[in-house]
């Protein structure tokens, strides 16, 4: 049931990270690939996994958008599309770009309106719109009408059930908007699946303070008012359209999504992202020991390994779809890290935000090319190896364990070595067992919605 | 403790005075003079927050003879004041309150109880908000606010008092939206076992 090593996704070049490695962790001798139906065959499938052809997400998209309604826009109006950056990490960013020049031709063909923006919102800086728009030839097919924003741009005050927030004043500057998003779950440590389509009002279309706010002022249950809070608030309604979502599961892009009503498309999404990922998440909570290789463009806690972010193995341990759980704390200073994560092996992720990792697991950079591209407080708490192939020696070595699992951007598959591939294998039948019987129930019942009434792979607009 | 060893340099012929550096400057280096920004070599903390937002690409980053350093020793002030200030920010003097410089609360309240009176100030005593910038402004103003400041933005945008957070709520609102689980968040607060974001992932 293992098989070659599949070829992961590109890298996209960027400032933010080092120089592109040579050698990528699939190509090394040991590592072989894991389709993720073989461990759990109910994972919705996939339309796209990758290629250039994208007419089945440029015919998904314009299904969904069938049954919007786009009445409220006048020939005469403003559209602002609003994207932001991590869907570009989701198999090159192909499907998501795809999807947003499909929403722009079919607005402007159902509306007659021509002044249609892409706003792109940026996680960090303002760097990745210029970056990102030229890449996929958005400025050209949005007629030069495409703007960066960022954290740090001139805010416009939004008055909300729970005080005045802010939102960046450029998301907001037209007659309407239309959220343009992704259904991949990455944090769920932080939002816990609860409004998890209603994040980007408080963190990519929001200032830096609204964001610190929402996640220094709360706790990872309660912070999901403030989403809500903005988005319900008459400001954000009265501008909004309607919204449209690249839908995803850990075997690739399943569909798009589209709703006037964006708290049934959050509903359709919540139970969709239990069933699809939920059996994936808790297997990596099984993993006993291994190491973990970065080898994809985004930052470290980003990059996906079948489908899943890397941080869903770093906070692993605990069942953070359980909405019973609350604090994860124990005594000061306890380490909340996965600690089966034995060792780090980087062969490629964007520079920061991980100084987290190094000090907490062995970590060692594959070359010095790398090391070079990244930040002197990381390399602090690290090796330098000669290459990708001393790097895993010894890792392999330190952590005493023959389970690899490589974070590369892969959907469809998980790349890993053939020890951690049969493990995950034997152990799959009881964690999806475990999954089917009581954990799903119990993440739906939680979250409002009957179990029996949203049986079936995958829930759409039509039987949701 | 943070050792700054870069400087930002503006590059006059393309600078056109537009302030977006002056209002994205944490700690206030940046001024627009006579249509051109300036940079106090004093104050700047290499964020790059310049260099990334400037549309003109005018901002370049060049090394420092010496390097700045920006830090507060929390014993140096009357510790029995630091920790009242910590606890009516409601947090615990240790937990660190930047994800990217590790600051912990007690250095943000001793350099407060050192006079720093600003956001501006905080990071120019401490060197907190010198990286990505995005998540520790809530605390310095929760600190800010509980030493009695007034917390009042400079003109222009570089930051918004924002103070929405989990123990304000308005009861009415905790009862209308119970899947958001804002009383039980909030008696876990009372027990010291609220995980935040930094808390999260450290």
């Amino acid at each position: 049931m293992l098989e070659t090593a599949i070829q992961p996704p590109e890298i996209m070049p960027s400032v933010f990270g080092p120089e592109l490695p040579r050698q990528r962790a699939a190509d090394l001798p040991g590592i072989v690939s894991l389709k993720v139906s073989q461990l759990f065959e109910d994972i919705a499938q996939a339309i796209y996994l990758r290629g250039d052809d994208l007419s089945v997400v440029r015919q998904a998209t314009k299904e969904a958008l069938d049954v919007v309604d786009m009445g409220m826009i006048k020939a005469q109006d403003s559209i602002n599309i609003l994207c932001s950056e991590h869907a570009f990490n989701i198999l090159e960013g192909k499907p998501y770009a795809q999807m947003l020049k499909t929403i722009k031709d079919v607005v402007q063909e159902r509306t007659g309106c021509q002044n249609i923006r892409l706003r792109f919102c940026a996680g960090g800086g303002i760097t990745e719109a210029r970056e990102i728009i030229p890449y996929f030839q958005l400025d050209s097919h949005f007629g030069g009408q495409v703007r960066g924003t960022g954290p740090f741009d001139r805010g416009v005050p939004i008055k909300t059930e729970i005080g005045t927030l802010y939102g960046l004043a450029r998301v907001y500057d037209a007659d309407w908007f239309i959220h343009a998003h992704n259904d991949d779950p990455r944090e769920i440590y932080f939002h816990r699946l609860i409004d998890r389509a209603l994040k980007p009002f408080t963190m990519s279309y929001a200032r830096f303070e609204t964001r610190s706010a929402y996640h220094m002022n709360f706790g990872n249950r309660s912070s999901n008012i403030v989403p809500r809070a903005i988005f319900d608030s008459p400001f954000v309604q009265e501008k909004f359209a309607f919204t449209c979502f690249l839908t995803t599961s850990p075997a690739g892009i399943t569909g798009v999504d589209a709703d006037n009503d964006l708290h049934q498309l959050n509903r359709r999404l919540t139970v969709n992202t239990l069933n699809s990922y939920g059996k994936l998440m808790r297997i990596f909570a099984e993993i006993d020991e291994c190491v973990a290789v970065l080898d994809a463009g985004r930052w470290p806690w980003y990059l996906h390994a079948g489908g899943l972010t890397s941080g869903n193995l770093f906070k692993a341990p605990i069942d953070f779809m359980d909405l019973s759980v609350g604090s994860i704390r124990k005594e000061k200073g306890d380490v909340k890290l996965n600690s089966a994560v034995k060792a780090l092996v980087i062969n490629y992720a964007w520079r920061e935000l991980f100084v987290e990792l190094p000090r907490i697991y062995p970590t060692i950079v594959a070359g010095s090319a790398l090391a070079r591209g990244l930040a002197k407080r990381i390399l602090k708490h690290s090796v330098v190896a000669e290459s990708l192939q001393t790097a895993m020696e010894f890792a392999l070595r330190i952590s005493k364990t023959d389970k690899v699992i490589v974070f590369d951007g892969s959907y469809g598959s998980i790349n890993l070595s053939p020890a951690l591939g049969e493990y995950l294998l034997e152990k799959a039948p009881e964690v999806a067992q475990r999954v089917e019987e009581k954990l799903l129930p119990m993440w739906l019942l939680q979250r409002g919605i009957d179990s029996e009434a949203v049986q079936g792979p995958v829930l759409d607009r039509r039987s949701g | 403790m943070k050792k700054v060893y870069l400087l930002s340099k503006v590059d006059e012929t393309k600078c056109i005075g537009d302030k977006i550096c002056e209002n994205v400057c944490p700690t206030g280096a940046i001024k627009v003079v006579n249509r051109k920004a300036r940079v106090d070599e004093t104050k700047c903390a290499a964020c790059l927050e310049c260099l990334d937002m400037c549309n003109e690409g005018a901002i370049r980053m060049v090394p420092r003879e010496r390097p700045l350093t920006m830090g507060v020793d929390p014993l140096d002030v009357d510790q029995d004041e630091l920790r009242a200030l910590c606890d009516r920010a409601r947090f615990d003097p240790d937990d660190p309150i930047c994800l990217c410089t590790l600051t912990p609360a007690k250095e943000v309240a001793a350099a407060i109880l050192k006079g720093a009176q600003t956001p501006e100030e905080v990071t120019l005593m401490t060197g907190i908000r010198t990286s990505c910038g995005m998540w520790c402004m809530a605390p310095i103003l929760r600190l800010l606010k509980a030493h009695g400041l007034e917390t009042a933005p400079p003109k222009g945008y570089r930051w918004y008092d924002v103070d929405a957070n989990l123990w304000d709520i308005p009861e009415a609102v905790s009862q209308k939206y119970p899947e958001y689980y804002l009383e039980e968040d909030k008696k876990l607060y009372d027990e010291s076992m609220l995980d935040n974001l930094i808390l999260m992932l450290t």
